[in-house]
């Protein structure tokens, strides 16, 4: 469980890349769906990476390591002895101008990947990431197919006439209009 | 008194196995005789597990520290209340309290069902009695709440101080209304599974307990967040915790079930989905037992470690093994024709909403247990907390929340165009209006922003079913308009039930967003007469104040509040310290409004200097989330509530004609 092994490489932008890996060879309406998914959840870091880092946003993305199972922000211990020297660390690295990533590598370098609050977006830990919109996205692609399925089989039985209605219109309208009723119940 | 207990247990126990036996040989053996005594084996089961609680009930209440399990979770100054909470405060107790829930459920479902649904009954029964009998034999043979120790304690450790709050008395029994419960639509899904009456016959009579078990983890979750907000004292109502995680899952996929099984009824179509989604719940009912007592991933709710981990997994491999080779070997059968007319139908809308609902479910499973694949994998522990599930199922929370728009309005089998213009064209003109709006009003177009346009297209589409409804009440039958509110509504209670509970939903899904995004705070350190701004507050430290009891010391900061110069309140911010577990906490105070809850928090307490650290939260709009939780709970009533024609059915058919009716 080396601590390095996790925090070192280059920082690298969530949400576009997690378009861009998924897209590749999966049916079109499912990578859309999944790159705006994936934008929309990595969005805030895209504007955070930007922008100087904020206290509050570093301290969201560290986790205390009190016990609490809260992030270094939320801890609520009275001179918690994780969370207050961690705040005043923070503090000090964005005054000296570490970037975000910077301190987070810092603290992952001292304490271990776990400290970080929520997984990186390299290696294995991209799975964490992926695997609930593709799910989604795979799900939404069988389900589609599935109804566009039967739609298509659905089409010659409503245009053929439907053994009830025979081929009157008047029936068929009316039979129509019932559905409709019923459908309001 | 205990070892009557214990000897109930067992009993317990043995009628349970016994109760399983005789259920399933009398149904393949068409034998009346031994499916009665199934039946009687379930009321003796109740009857005993009732009385062994009863006893240990009254070891707390009389503090009977001889009790390995009443010293370590009373003491001689606990509150009453509380020590009867004690009851589900351990693991132990908590199995047996579990045990007692789900034979009081199944003695009221052998009541309900003693003239009806004779062939399912049977293996409803033996379903039943054999999740009793799995976590009797816990409490038999592991978990045993009747040990004594070998010389009583003089004093008892004490409930933990956290947990000494009125919520554990309301909180944690919703709870688990609502995860035990789940086993009655799980037990009749197996019941059909089993005797291959797939029709909808199990889903009507289950139908109630299925709103039931949902209305309680509604309730259940939404409590252990105000709980969460008002004791813990970080600002916040969830932290994605790991148990958090666990309640909210099988009340995402009982959610995803309540509107497929609308489809099943009226179409005949889904049914092997809304049997997945059935046994899924239940699952993630055990799974989430599992969770909090095998240690296996680390959260606040845990309870000590205890070994149960095995057990748990091994029960439900085998409970998920039998019931998917069950669907599997009906599946000729569970098929159905069902046919979709089109893409632009309630019936695809419907399927979508069910896709996002699991599919959130998935994505808090999924981080849930990443950290333990991760470290099985890369052999790293790794942390997957808030910023994870709030970035994963925001997009997916929204997608849904403008589905619910759509859901309800679209027509079956296939909307035209002019259905299309009629249900949309009011919501989505407001929704636009309002997205323009609260973008002049200086709202920043992120996730918050457009929360907050798919509630009012959501509202929208709400508010015109049941003003058309209502409108057209008034015209054919001339009815005042308050009156046609209530005809409509008590004329179609299932609907417009899921209507209020779909109002109360958006008011959740607005105190989210506008709490999470718009939040103001500030941290100060303070000497008396010294005052600091949050937000539109300004805060001054008037003084501290103490009392104290055998049982606890508390300091309280004396905070007057004013808005432009003019006072508006004075608040008391605590902090206690418990005396038998020397533990402090804090206790916050919070002053709610639909605006907003300036929440205050006493941080450090310097005693030489009186200055303290004043922790000040704004969050707007959380009000909503809990008035939210209210109409849902509202809407819930409603829509189970026995329609008018029902309510004149029972009393014209006798018991008889139902029989036979079946």
């Amino acid at each position: 469980m080396t601590a390095g092994s996790g925090s070192a490489g280059r920082p690298r932008r969530c949400g576009a890349c997690a378009g861009r890996t998924t897209a590749r060879g999966a049916p079109l309406a499912a990578a859309l769906l999944l790159a705006v998914l994936a934008l929309l959840a990595g969005a805030p870091a895209l504007a955070a990476a930007v922008a100087p880092p904020s206290q509050h946003d570093v301290e969201e993305s560290l986790t205390c390591q009190c016990g609490c199972g809260l992030t270094v922000h939320s801890c609520n211990h009275v001179n918690c002895g994780s969370a207050e020297p961690m705040k005043k660390e923070i503090a000090e690295r964005i005054a000296r101008g570490e970037s975000k990533e910077q301190i987070l590598a810092a603290f992952a370098q001292r304490y271990g990947e776990k400290v970080l609050s929520a997984p990186t977006f390299r290696g294995f830990n991209w799975l964490a990431w992926i695997t609930p919109f593709a799910a989604v996205a795979v799900g939404g692609t069988v389900l589609a197919v599935a109804i566009r399925r039967r739609v298509r089989g659905a089409i010659p039985a409503a245009g053929a006439p439907s053994p009830a209605a025979g081929g009157d219109p008047v029936l068929r309208a009316r039979l129509a209009h019932e559905l409709e009723r019923l459908d309001r119940e | 008194m205990a070892e009557l207990g214990r000897l109930a247990v067992c009993l317990a126990l043995l009628s349970s196995v016994l109760g399983v036996a005789a259920s399933v040989l009398g149904a393949r053996a068409r034998r009346a005789d031994l499916i009665r005594t199934g039946r009687h084996a379930a009321y003796a089961v109740f009857a005993l597990v009732a009385l062994a609680t009863g006893i240990l009930l009254r070891a707390l209440l009389s503090r009977d520290f001889s009790l390995e399990y009443v010293a370590a979770y009373a003491s001689s100054t606990l509150p009453a209340p509380y020590a009867f909470a004690a009851l589900w405060g351990g693991q132990k107790g908590s199995l047996l309290w579990w045990s007692f829930l789900l034979a009081l459920f199944a003695t009221i479902v052998e009541l309900q069902n003693r003239d009806r649904n004779r062939a399912l009954m049977p293996w409803v029964t033996a379903t039943l009695l054999t999740i009793v009998a799995f976590f009797l034999g816990l409490v038999t043979f592991i978990t045993d709440p009747f040990e004594r120790l070998p010389t009583p304690a003089l004093e008892g450790a004490d409930l933990n101080p956290l947990l000494q709050n009125y919520w554990m008395l309301i909180h944690p029994p919703s709870l688990y209304l609502g995860y035990v419960s789940a086993s009655v639509p799980f037990a009749f899904a197996m019941a059909a599974l089993c005797t291959g009456r797939l029709g909808d016959q199990w889903i009507r009579t289950t139908r109630r307990w299925a709103l039931f078990s949902w209305f309680f983890l509604t309730l259940g979750n939404l409590f252990g967040a105000m709980w969460a907000y008002e004791v813990l004292g970080w600002g916040g109502y969830w932290a994605w915790d790991p148990v958090e995680n666990a309640a909210f899952m099988p009340w995402l996929v009982s959610t995803a079930y309540l509107h497929s099984v609308i489809i099943q009824e009226k179409k005949d179509m889904l049914r092997v989905w809304n049997m997945v989604l059935v046994l899924l719940t239940w699952a993630l009912t055990i799974f989430g037992t599992f969770l909090t007592r095998s240690g296996v991933i680390s959260s606040v709710h845990s309870f000590t470690q205890s070994g149960l981990g095995p057990y748990f997994v091994g029960f439900l491999l085998l409970a998920v093994v039998t019931a998917g080779g069950l669907v599997a070997y009906r599946l000729p059968q569970l098929r159905t024709p069902g046919t979709i007319e089109s893409f632009l139908s309630r019936e695809s809308a419907f399927l979508f909403n069910n896709l996002l609902l699991v599919g959130i479910a998935f994505a808090v499973f999924w981080g849930t247990v990443f950290p333990v694949i991760s470290e099985a994998v890369r052999g790293v522990k790794i942390t997957v907390g808030p910023p994870f599930f709030n970035r994963v199922n925001a997009p997916l929370g929204i997608a849904l929340l403008f589905l619910m728009g759509i859901g309800p309005v679209i027509a079956w089998r296939r909307a035209t165009a002019r259905n299309l213009w009629l249900a949309f064209a009011a919501p989505v003109g407001v929704a636009l209006g309002s997205a323009v709006l609260l973008l002049l009003a200086g709202m920043p177009p992120g996730l918050a922003w457009l929360t907050f346009v798919g509630g009012v297209f959501s509202l929208g589409t709400v508010v015109q079913e049941f003003w058309r409804g209502m409108r057209a009440r008034q015209a054919m039958l001339h009815e005042s308009a308050p009156r046609a509110l209530a005809r409509l509504v008590d004329k179609n209670r299932r609907r417009y039930g899921g209507y209020l509970i779909h109002l109360g939903v958006i008011a959740v899904f607005a105190g989210v967003a506008a709490s999470s995004a718009f939040r103001v705070e500030a941290q100060q350190s303070l000497a008396e007469g010294e005052e600091m701004a949050v937000g539109r507050y300004r805060l001054r430290y008037e003084g501290i104040d103490g009392r104290e009891d055998g049982h606890v010391s508390i300091l309280h900061a004396v905070i007057g509040v004013s808005v432009d110069g003019r006072r508006i309140a004075t608040m008391e911010p605590e902090k206690r310290f418990y005396k038998k577990p020397k533990q402090p906490t804090t206790e916050v105070a919070n002053r709610s409004t639909p605006r907003e809850d300036l929440y205050l928090v006493l941080g450090a307490y310097d005693p030489d200097s009186k200055r303290i650290t004043l922790l000040a939260y704004v969050n707007p709009l959380v009000m909503w989330i809990w008035l939210g939780g209210l109409v849902m709970a509202v809407g819930t009533a409603v829509a189970v509530w026995p329609a008018a024609s029902e309510r004149t059915a029972r009393v014209v058919l006798p018991a008889g004609v139902r029989a036979g009716a079946e």
